[in-house]
């Protein structure tokens, strides 16, 4: 027994011996360098806000896979704590992440005025999807890695399809009186960037009908998954990805597209200018715009940032939603705004 | 009282420094140990946190902080949000914790054992889940309970709405008064029947009795847990959070919280975290008022013998409440979270086809992350359990024995009790400015973790000590010292084994909440140091509540084990001995 046991591990680790000896041949030159220099660093760490601890795990799996021999760490949480212990590490001089992938993009300005970020071009550069490529940074201080939509959702064993809003406006038909959820602008990048979007779109006044209608006020964007499958409220503005893993194991959720535009959140990464694994630092980048982790995310309903991905299924390919995105200066300008005025509307 | 004061020299002149320190006892080394620990654990982050007040983002002297802080009506408001929280809270947890206590320490009521492990149960559930599982209770649309009335008496909608301040004072309180319960419980333990029999040959009855003569022996263990439940209350970040704001409401904790949004104010959050600290010496100055000048002394090593009070026909309206309240705290919510971690998707409730053990399955045996975490957080908790309770019963041994003088004495059990009032978050930044750089550079490791959770955990260790330490009469260790032992072997030989129950208890208490720490866990730990509360907040804002229920129920189970096992090694199950010690 103890001999089969190590037959099969011996020819396990021979087949990925294998593999990655034919991996890293075809490998073009400058991955076959970066790969090499990152094996000399053997790990490397990312604190990261773009994806749940199971996408996270998976992508670091991902990774691991297609470059044996580099370890690949991840602190996942909400974009204020990872921004929190970015601060702390660089204050302590005590650098751990050599990347840091964060949902607040004014986060990316202000780690370039400290000095924190590291100035990288992806080779991986021309797979990125099209339409994205005017969100990342011209001057590539952080590259788009991660996109997904925040929209309309709503409990289909209480609401038909038919009663569903159709757009944004339709949330505050009083029919909705007590029924709707929504998370804060202060707790979520997410629903900040949103409520630019509505304050841009529809006004202010958009959220003083909205508070009439008493919505039920979490705190992540991910809250009102929580409050539609407890039956607690029926419709929302949440976001795409998670209400349709929750709906794949069976909870009776759904999602609209809203006729004025689903909210598009692109989300950057940065290699860190005090990276203590540079390289691999650089390879994760570069992973995060290939077909492995594109895929991985697809899986897991976020959006391909790398081109010519297929969406999952019963799901509507990018290029037929209509999405809408406040510009970069906008959302910078505007959430420290709109969490005053959400707090002055809504009490709290 | 009986006071030992440093051995003076023979011939009553005043000594000097080195013959006194040739006399001095030796047990004043550890005393003073035990202080230098304490500067580190408390007094450094304090004195951190109060200079970071004072201090601009350049780090010169500015008060502009404190305008910032309370230069708001918002802000007032949640200062005042949270007295109420607390009061009402702590309250609420006498009113349930006390009766229940009594009724397993001192009477013959029926199904003592089920109560405890439901007590037990409940002092494990980490409070935000469950705040979870009572919103799925009481939510004003379609909680369980709401529906359950609309379907009986036909109205249009339920009586109930979790998310308020009632609701919320309900839910810290499930979650907070098995600490009033176990300190009157190990206070009413070493009342010895003789001193209600005086009352009762005098005539009084059994419940006179309990109301002039037993109860009233265990007020400085329900004083001491009223304030540790209201410091508590108000320190709580995770239930305001899940069920004030969508009740449109803030508390300090959650108006904290928006200090460190980006850029962090550290300086605001400081300056707004003080009149806690403030409010902190007023309850110790209260309890010193209430409680000083009477004896509590019950454990005189003179007999003792106890026996249970025969309730009669009361025995079952007494089960009845305990079983209520147990049913509020444990049982309702435990349903709710092992019907989320055993379905396969929970909105559709329960049926035999949305069964499912994968979820557990999965956390348990395929996810690396949740393993590591596990044996982080029970190492992290016993380590810092070890720690926060020999460190206080040295000081607490010290201050009852008016080892370092009275005023010395006041100033170490304030600062022992001082860092339960700071909300973790803002500790956790303390701790973080105090020894993340060298020469400590203790950022990244195990040790910020341990240290900060025995910190935080410090007071409760010492208001078990010092509960326990106060019902023990010194005559017992007068008599080891006029014998000729040293004070050493009076406190190996006769405090510790008088002790040994109050000590188990005390490390119960802190081990539970040290597994289930959040608030300082989250700035502190690190890719190698992750811990399962971590691990849980992040499942609460990731909308898995099946992995969320999971990973809870893992910890309840794992708790309950260790602490069953505990109990086994201790030799006999102490908590539902009957008679005497």
């Amino acid at each position: 027994m103890k001999l089969r046991i190590r037959t099969v591990f011996a020819s396990v680790c021979a087949a990925f011996g294998l593999a990655a000896g034919t991996a890293s041949a075809q490998m073009p030159e400058w991955e076959a360098k970066l790969y090499e220099a990152a094996k000399k660093e053997k790990e490397f760490t990312v604190y990261t806000a773009h994806y749940n601890t199971e996408e996270a795990a998976n992508i670091c799996a991902a990774f691991e896979k297609k470059y044996p021999g580099v370890k690949c760490n991840f602190v996942r949480t909400t974009a204020q704590v990872a921004f929190q212990r970015l601060n702390q590490d660089l204050q302590a001089k005590r650098p751990v992440a050599s990347v840091f992938s964060s949902t607040d993009v004014s986060h990316y300005p202000a780690l370039r005025k400290m000095g924190a970020l590291m100035q990288y071009k992806p080779n991986n550069w021309d797979k990125m999807v099209d339409s994205l490529k005017e969100y990342s940074d011209p001057e590539h201080y952080s590259v788009t890695t991660a996109a997904a939509l925040m929209l309309i959702t709503y409990n289909t064993s209480l609401v038909s399809e038919a009663d569903a809003p159709k757009n944004w406006p339709d949330l505050l038909d009083p029919k909705w009186k007590d029924k709707v959820s929504i998370g804060h602008p202060a707790f979520s990048g997410y629903v900040g960037t949103w409520v630019v979007l509505m304050r841009k779109l529809y006004g202010w006044e958009y959220f003083e009908k909205l508070e009439k209608n008493n919505p039920q006020i979490g705190r992540s964007v991910n809250d009102t998954v929580t409050m539609l499958n407890a039956k607690e409220r029926w419709v929302a503005a949440g976001p795409e990805a998670t209400t349709l893993m929750s709906r794949d194991k069976g909870n009776p959720l759904a999602v609209i597209y809203p006729t004025d535009g689903a909210l598009l959140m692109v989300s950057p990464s940065s290699v860190l200018a005090n990276a203590p694994s540079p390289n691999a630092g650089k390879l994760y980048i570069e992973f995060l715009l290939s077909k492995e982790a594109a895929e991985t995310q697809v899986k897991n309903h976020a959006l391909s940032v790398v081109k010519g991905v297929a969406v999952g299924p019963g799901k509507k390919p990018l290029e037929e939603i209509k999405v809408a995105r406040p510009t970069a200066d906008e959302i910078a300008k505007g959430i420290p705004e709109v969490k005053e005025k959400f707090r002055d509307t809504f009490g709290i | 009282m009986s006071t030992v004061n440093p051995p003076a020299s023979a011939a009553g002149r005043p000594a000097s420094l080195g013959e006194r320190l040739r006399h001095i006892d030796r047990s004043y080394w550890v005393w003073l140990l035990a202080i230098a620990v304490l500067v580190v654990l408390v007094v450094n982050p304090l004195v951190r946190l109060l200079l970071v007040s004072f201090q601009d983002a350049d780090g010169a002297f500015t008060l502009a902080n404190y305008v910032s802080a309370y230069g708001r009506s918002r802000h007032i408001d949640a200062l005042l949000n949270s007295l109420t929280l607390g009061l009402a809270s702590a309250t609420l947890c006498v009113i349930f914790g006390v009766p229940m206590a009594w009724a397993l320490s001192r009477t013959d009521m029926p199904f003592k054992g089920l109560i405890w492990i439901s007590i037990l149960g409940t002092f494990i559930i980490p409070p935000y889940l469950g705040a979870v599982g009572w919103i799925l209770l009481a939510g004003p649309n379609a909680g369980w309970l709401n529906r359950a009335f609309m379907a009986l008496t036909g109205a249009d909608s339920g009586p109930f709405n979790i998310y308020s301040m009632t609701g919320l004072v309900l839910v810290i309180a499930c979650y907070s008064f098995p600490y009033v319960f176990v300190f009157t419980k190990s206070a009413l333990d070493l009342v010895s029947s003789e001193m209600e029999d005086a009352a009762n040959i005098l005539g009084a009855g059994n419940l006179r009795t309990t109301f002039s003569i037993t109860l009233p022996l265990a007020l400085p263990a329900i004083i001491g847990a009223f304030i540790l439940v209201f410091l508590e209350a108000i320190a709580l970040f995770g239930s305001p959070a899940l069920l004030a704001l969508p009740g449109r409401f803030h508390v300090v904790t959650t108006q904290l919280w928006q200090f460190f949004e980006f850029p962090p104010r550290v300086g605001v959050a400081s300056a707004y975290a003080m009149p806690l600290l403030g409010i902190t010496i007023l309850l110790f100055w209260l309890q010193r008022r209430i409680i000083s000048r009477k004896g509590y002394v019950s454990l005189t090593g003179k007999g003792g013998e106890r026996r249970p009070v025969a309730l009669g026909k009361w025995r079952w309206p007494m089960l009845g409440f305990c079983l209520a309240v147990c049913t509020l705290s444990f049982f309702m919510p435990m349903v709710v979270i092992v019907q989320a971690a055993t379905a396969k998707a929970w909105g559709r409730g329960f049926s035999l086809d949305n069964f499912t053990l994968e979820n557990l399955y999965f956390t348990m045996f395929e996810n690396n992350l949740t393993r590591d975490a596990t044996i982080n957080t029970f190492t992290y908790a016993g380590g810092a359990s070890i720690i926060a309770i020999v460190l206080s019963l040295c000081i607490a041994y010290a201050v009852n024995r008016n080892l370092v003088g009275k005023r010395l004495g006041n100033t170490l059990s304030f600062l022992t009790m001082a860092p339960f009032v700071i909300p973790g978050i803002v500790l956790a930044i303390g701790f973080y400015a105090a020894y993340a750089n060298p020469p400590f550079a203790l950022y990244g490791t195990a040790w910020i973790l341990v240290l900060a959770f025995a910190t935080r955990f410090l007071p409760i260790a010492y208001t078990n000590s010092s509960a326990a330490i106060r019902s023990i009469n010194p005559e017992l260790e007068d008599a080891v010292r006029i014998l000729g032992g040293s004070r050493f072997t009076a406190i190996w030989r006769v405090v510790m084994p008088l002790l040994k129950r109050s000590l188990a208890g005390a490390f119960i208490l802190v081990f539970i909440p040290a597994t289930r720490e959040l608030s300082a866990a989250i700035f502190l730990y690190s890719i190698d140091t992750q811990v399962l509360s971590v691990l849980l907040f992040d499942k609460s804002d990731e909308g898995n509540f099946e992995m969320l229920a999971s990973i809870g129920l893992i910890l309840v189970f794992i708790t309950v084990a260790l602490i069953l096992i505990g109990f086994r090694l201790m030799g006999r199950d102490f908590m539902l001995r009957r008679t005497s010690a």
